[in-house]
């Protein structure tokens, strides 16, 4: 009979694991399942933080990229960009911790939402091949550090191995990352990295980006804009998005000593009345120090704030990608026959949480992979994956595509382009690879699309009629020679002189813009069968 | 002996007169096509529309005519692009053929001018339907006969019967060709009637009941031409018929099934057909009778016992031939409703019933003897 044991005996052994070690083990939601994305996700960490980066810094953006085969599934991956460099004492902290990074806490879209990024491929790399990973960074006047990085799982932190100084002739200032991994492939399907980057481009039409494939092709993607993205401000969030836990937080931080100054001072859209009245919905003093506050307290606040009207948040915060710059991105990549773009008005979701849409839709050329191609993207990064399960997806599917004059959306040479932009985007998971559903979002999405289909009915409408026209006069065309023939048998006069005359007659009526004719076909009479004729 | 007929002679001048005709016709139309392309106008012809709706009975002649609607083919409508340039194509096939004195099937018509258009994957036919319904346009459009164009159809039918025939070199007596007769071919525009010494001309429906008359010395003992159509009487036959009747002015009489279709092939060769409304006049014989089979030559010669039921094919044929112009009147709407009453039909053979020589020596001299026609 087994032994009953103890809770003692049972939490003797049980250790705290740490998210580094949590995520080991759950690489996929990470984005590592596959061999493809895998090492496409790798890719998408470094470009993702070299262009943060660089919009932070205000620098235009050249980002290179080197994948180099080195064996069977075994690549080395090198990215490099010309951002501000990285500071020797952060080098551990960037490359080396989850939930690390400098912009967790504030409240700006950015890319790399939850900080986990890059230190996921280093843990990547070092789980697959033992390696740590090389990092060369300079902030341009000084020497060029180049650092093994590795990830300790357990205590959660990034270590150097090894660093050295190396003197920086060139004044080069940027970041390079070099690591290799194992368990990948490199090709050129949907999921790879070359569609990740033809993608990136699109959408980044501010950014050069240079690829260079393991058998040596060198792909450049060039840019379209100088404009260089004002980086986004942080904001303070809405009093509608607030949750318990977010208070207290920033209660513990704030440096006001009463309710009412924490409120109007942490929140956006909250004035000194308003915060008063908040207090006194709550029940609480507004003298009270926000460091006081207890969970029901807090509880009470946010009650108190979602009953009462604030107004909007500012839009500030959001940096869109912009039509114009959409449609260059769209024009220059897919040389479509038609675009549409459009950036929505500002909206919110759950309450207070601030979106931005954009839409770009491209028809004919090489747009779309055989059928309806969608792109989407969050905050500027393409999101590849998942694509089953994005809300943005449905909202696409949920259209009925065939009011715009698209009969067969499987068929049709058409580019979805959509950009969710956000303080705070709702991905599924930590993969951030898919959208959740919000119905603000979702509808707004939906709106935009429907935008964009009208133009694109109005402009297929026109192509048809010119299409037809066009297909009507080539089977005129088609019929001169026998039929001018004929008549010169008959007549004996000059077929050559018939035909041309047929063929002027032809263009003159296919070149003026006149009412389309009355076309009947002869009246068919069903009349009594003789029998066969033969 | 019968008197040697003017028509004869008018036959004879009409076959020259009718090549260079046929020539001047097509070659008209096609320079008024040309003529409208000349003056940078989008080229058309008029046709004048074949169905149903285009078909008068006209009651003095007693025969179909063709109405006066027309249609307009242009070259530049899309629907009728294909159709005109095919008009063309098979006007100058004709006119070439006319000018060589040769003669073709309309079949060898449609092999001879079919290839592909240009460059492209279709042809100029893609199937004989489609040459054939050109044809039938260029006969309405310009009042011609195919066989004016020499274009010939498929022959079907024989004759057999004291009658004299030049064709082509030969000249043959149709009763002594053996009990085979005298095939009739597709065209026989070119032949000469040359002497009968017939009183009459049989048309009979079956080639089986040709053949028992002709065992039964038929044609000899009651001097006359018997024809068989075997069925739908083709164009051969019926220019036959037609030229026997106006050249050697003799009566036509018929005898088919006692069935809804075999009254529908007494109908084609006496009033024409829908179809070829526009060639009345020289592809039907209006002042054709019928002998039989009818519905009272049930009762009259017993032969309740050897009826058929009716298909449904023929019922509903019953009710469309109620409605024929050409069948009002008492004598066959007599038969008509009596048939649909019945819902039987009675072949002529089944008077083999009564003795193998019945029909020979007894239904039909009595018959025609004594006028028991329908009109």
């Amino acid at each position: 009979m087994q032994e009953v044991k103890h809770a003692d005996e049972l939490f003797k052994d049980f250790k705290a694991q740490s998210i580094s070690e949590f995520f080991k083990k759950n690489a996929a939601m990470l984005g590592y399942t596959g061999k493809i994305r895998s090492l496409t996700t790798i890719v998408h960490e470094g470009v993702t933080n070299a262009l943060d980066a660089c919009e932070e810094a205000g620098i235009l953006p050249d980002i290179h990229v080197r994948i180099e085969e080195q064996g069977n599934e075994h690549y080395r991956v090198s990215m490099e960009d010309n951002a501000s460099g990285i500071p020797l004492r952060f080098i551990p902290q960037v490359f080396g911790r989850m939930l690390a990074g400098s912009k967790a806490h504030r409240n700006i879209q950015s890319r790399g939402q939850q900080g986990i990024g890059v230190s996921g491929a280093v843990m990547f790399s070092q789980v697959t091949t033992g390696k740590p990973t090389t990092i060369y960074t300079s902030t341009g006047k000084g020497p060029i550090i180049k650092a093994l990085v590795q990830l300790d799982v357990k205590k959660n932190l990034g270590e150097i191995l090894e660093k050295e100084k190396i003197a920086n002739k060139w004044d080069w200032r940027g970041t390079i990352i070099s690591l290799e991994c194992k368990n990948v492939i490199y090709n050129k399907s949907r999921y790879s990295p070359y569609n990740y980057l033809r993608m990136t481009s699109i959408s980044n039409p501010h950014s050069r980006i240079t690829f260079i494939e393991p058998d040596g092709t060198r792909i450049l993607y060039e840019r379209s804009t100088n404009l260089v993205p004002e980086p986004p401000k942080p904001i303070k969030p809405h009093p509608h998005g607030a949750t318990p836990d977010d208070l207290i937080t920033m209660a513990s931080n704030t440096a006001k000593k009463n309710l009412s100054q924490f409120l109007s001072h942490e929140f956006v859209r909250v004035s000194s009345p308003k915060a008063l009245e908040v207090c006194k919905s709550a029940g609480l003093s507004d003298k009270m120090n926000p460091k006081r506050m207890t969970w029901e307290d807090a509880e009470s606040i946010v009650k108190a704030l979602s009953s009462i009207k604030f107004f909007a948040p500012p839009t500030e915060g959001l940096r869109p990608i912009g039509d114009e710059e959409i449609r260059k991105g769209l024009e220059s990549t897919l040389s479509p026959e038609f675009t549409y773009t459009i950036t929505r008005a500002p909206q919110t979701y759950r309450g207070g949480i601030l979106f931005v849409i954009e839409i770009g839709l491209a028809f004919g050329g090489k747009a779309g992979r055989g059928g309806v191609e969608l792109i989407r993207y969050a905050n500027r990064a393409p999101l590849i994956f998942d694509q089953g399960g994005c809300a943005m997806t449905d909202a696409v599917k949920s259209i009925d595509w065939k009011r715009y004059g698209i009969r067969d959306i499987e068929k049709a040479p058409l580019t979805v382009f959509i950009n969710l932009v956000s303080t705070h985007v709702p991905y599924t998971s930590a993969g951030k690879q898919a959208v959740a559903y919000e119905e603000e979002i979702f509808n707004e999405i939906r709106n935009a699309i429907m935008d964009a289909g009208r133009a694109l009915s109005k402009f297929l409408s026109g192509k048809r009629r010119l299409y037809e026209k066009k297909s009507k006069m080539n089977t005129l065309l088609r019929y001169v020679p026998e039929t001018a023939q004929s008549i010169s048998l008959l007549t004996t006069a000059e077929k050559d002189g018939i035909s041309e005359a047929l063929e002027r007659i032809i263009n003159e009526k296919y070149n003026m813009i006149v009412e389309d004719e009355e076309e009947e076909p002869e009246p068919q009479e069903s009349e009594e069968t003789e029998g066969e004729e033969y | 002996m019968r008197k040697k007929s003017p028509n004869r002679k008018r036959a004879r001048k009409r076959k020259v007169r009718n090549i260079s005709e046929t020539d001047r016709k097509l070659v008209k139309m096609a320079q008024d096509v040309l003529r409208q392309i000349e003056k940078g106008h989008p080229p058309s012809v008029e046709i004048p529309q074949r169905g149903l709706s285009n078909v008068i009975f006209d009651d003095d002649s007693r025969i179909l005519k063709m109405g006066d609607k027309t249609s307009k083919r242009s070259f530049l409508n899309i629907a009728h692009t294909r159709k005109f340039m095919q008009t063309m194509l098979v006007a100058s096939y004709a006119q070439k053929l006319v000018k060589d004195d040769k003669h073709a099937g309309i079949r060898e018509l449609y092999y001879a001018l079919k290839h592909s258009v240009g460059s492209s994957k279709e042809n100029t036919f893609e199937e004989q339907g489609e040459s054939n319904i050109i044809i039938e346009d260029l006969e309405r459009m310009l009042d011609l006969l195919r066989e004016q164009m020499n274009l010939t159809a498929d022959r079907r039918g024989f004759i057999y019967g004291d009658i004299e025939i030049f064709d082509s070199g030969d000249r043959f007596n149709a009763s002594k060709l053996g009990r085979g007769g005298w095939a009739v071919p597709g065209n026989i525009e070119d032949i000469k009637l040359k002497k009968s010494n017939v009183d009459y001309v049989l048309v009979v429906e079956t080639a089986a009941m040709s053949d028992r008359l002709i065992e039964e010395k038929f044609p000899k003992d009651n001097n006359c031409l018997l024809v068989a159509c075997q069925g739908q009487a083709p164009r051969g036959i019926r220019r036959l018929l037609s030229r026997l009747h106006l050249e050697m002015d003799l009566p036509v009489v018929v005898f088919t099934d006692g069935d809804p279709y075999g009254w529908y092939i007494y109908s084609t060769i006496k009033q024409g057909s829908i179809n070829l409304a526009y060639l009345s006049n020289t592809l039907s014989v209006p002042k054709a009778k019928f002998v039989g089979m009818t519905m009272d030559d049930i009762e009259t010669y017993d032969l309740k016992g050897v009826t058929e039921k009716l298909k449904d094919l023929d019922k509903k044929r019953i009710e469309e031939e109620l409605k024929y112009p050409w069948f009002q009147n008492r004598k066959w709407q007599k038969q008509l409703q009596k048939c649909k009453k019945m819902g039987v039909r009675i072949e002529q053979q089944a008077l083999a019933n009564k003795s193998l020589e019945f029909v020979a020596k007894e239904y039909l001299p009595e018959k025609i003897e004594n006028k028991n026609f329908l009109p």
